[in-house]
């Protein structure tokens, strides 16, 4: 029971963890670039957490009734719209940074960016801490799992941010232009993940049609491997995607590749290694 | 007056045929989804084991397992080669579609208490 807590807790924090980590080197990044003319308040994170705390606890407190909308699929079509929201917002956001070309509006611009990411982080929590709320707060009632699952929830929670600072420094420690580069692929993925999963999810609530599987990598990386955890929390990666999940996870990273954010890189490499 | 009667004979008969056609491409509209009917499987959550731990599924079908789970607690359906995961509420239901699948074994697990809920679906 202990360990189940520890791993179920860890995968949950885990995706939230990372997608906040890189959006906060993107806004240390964007202040290390633009300077006081397109800088964030930090402080977007603090909102983010404390109103997705709130928004998971309605949202796990209302579980029992969504599970019954649509045929009993309205969880999959909830946490699909989740995913296609948290989408839109992160392309929203790599459109509206001010690049080489585009730098009008800069106020207007880091607000919207500020909301994007508040948005994305608001909505990766409500959904991985609904989960969390589900299972601690159905099981830990139980006589003696109270102990071994709130205990566990604290190791796995403590695993999982730890991680997520790790990738923090870790890319704030690289230069500029590598923080930026890697920042961006993370990005990237992150954004095909969220594709990928809507489309796994309408398809489980068949809402969307099947289609056959792409690949089948079990034998080489195993999902439930500790490597296969930990790639599927930071990226999204599945032994088995279908066809549509990697078309969609393809054209969210197109997405992203086709937006000034990714443009941007080019331009300031060299003015930017100076001041690193 | 014999050919107003073969007329009318005529144009009835051209209605009864429009109708039919209609009628047949109303019924295939309609049969479709009927036609594309999905079998539904069964699938009970009791003392965090699940009942038949044992599902077996037709190849190439798609299936909807309706999911109860008789547990107060609830339970995460999750299987990597099913490429399934969903909760399921504490007296509670759910349904999740599954396949068209390739013959073989397809494991799944009850994620809350993994120890005890153990099943796979067999295709063939």
């Amino acid at each position: 029971m202990f360990l189940n807590a520890v791993i179920i807790v860890l995968q949950e924090i885990l995706e939230a963890s990372l997608l906040i980590s890189v959006l906060l080197v993107f806004t240390q990044l964007f202040h290390k670039i633009w300077g006081k003319s397109f800088s964030l308040k930090t402080s977007w994170v603090a909102y983010s957490i404390i109103l997705g705390i709130i928004g998971a606890g309605l949202y796990s407190h209302y579980t029992p009734q969504v599970s019954e909308w649509f045929d009993y699929v309205g969880q999959e079509v909830v946490n699909a719209s989740i995913h296609i929201g948290s989408l839109i917002l992160l392309l929203i956001l790599a459109f509206v940074v001010p690049s080489k070309k585009i730098t009008g509006k800069l106020m207007t611009r880091s607000r919207l960016t500020t909301f994007c990411m508040t948005g994305v982080v608001l909505l990766a929590i409500i959904r991985e801490g609904s989960e969390i709320m589900q299972y601690v707060g159905g099981i830990a009632g139980q006589s003696g799992n109270f102990t071994p699952i709130v205990f566990g929830g604290i190791i796995g929670a403590g695993i999982g941010l730890s991680i997520g600072v790790l990738l923090y420094y870790g890319l704030m420690s690289l230069s500029i232009k590598w923080a930026y580069r890697l920042g961006l692929i993370l990005l990237m993925l992150i954004a095909g993940n969220m594709g990928s999963q809507a489309v796994l999810l309408l398809t489980q609530a068949d809402w969307l049609p099947f289609t056959p599987i792409a690949w089948n990598t079990s034998a080489l990386l195993a999902e439930d491997s500790i490597l296969g955890h930990l790639l599927y929390a930071l990226i999204g990666y599945e032994a088995t995607p279908s066809i549509l999940q990697l078309v969609c996870y393809l054209s969210g990273m197109i997405m992203i590749a086709i937006s000034p954010l990714f443009r941007k890189v080019q331009p300031h490499n060299q003015s930017l290694a100076g001041t690193n | 007056m014999r050919l107003k009667f073969i007329l009318r004979r005529f144009h009835e008969m051209k209605n009864s045929a429009s109708m039919l056609l209609l009628s047949i491409t109303l019924t295939s509209l309609f049969a479709y989804p009927a036609s594309a009917a999905v079998a539904e499987i069964e699938l009970v959550i009791k003392d965090h084991l699940f009942f038949p731990a044992t599902l077996e599924i037709p190849a190439g079908q798609k299936v909807r397992i309706r999911i109860i789970n008789q547990d107060s607690t609830p339970e995460e359906f999750e299987s990597y080669e099913l490429n399934r995961e969903k909760i399921i509420v504490g007296n509670g239901q759910a349904v999740i579609f599954i396949g068209p699948l390739e013959p073989g074994r397809y494991p799944f697990f009850g994620e809350f208490f993994p120890k005890t809920a153990q099943g796979v679906v067999i295709v063939k």
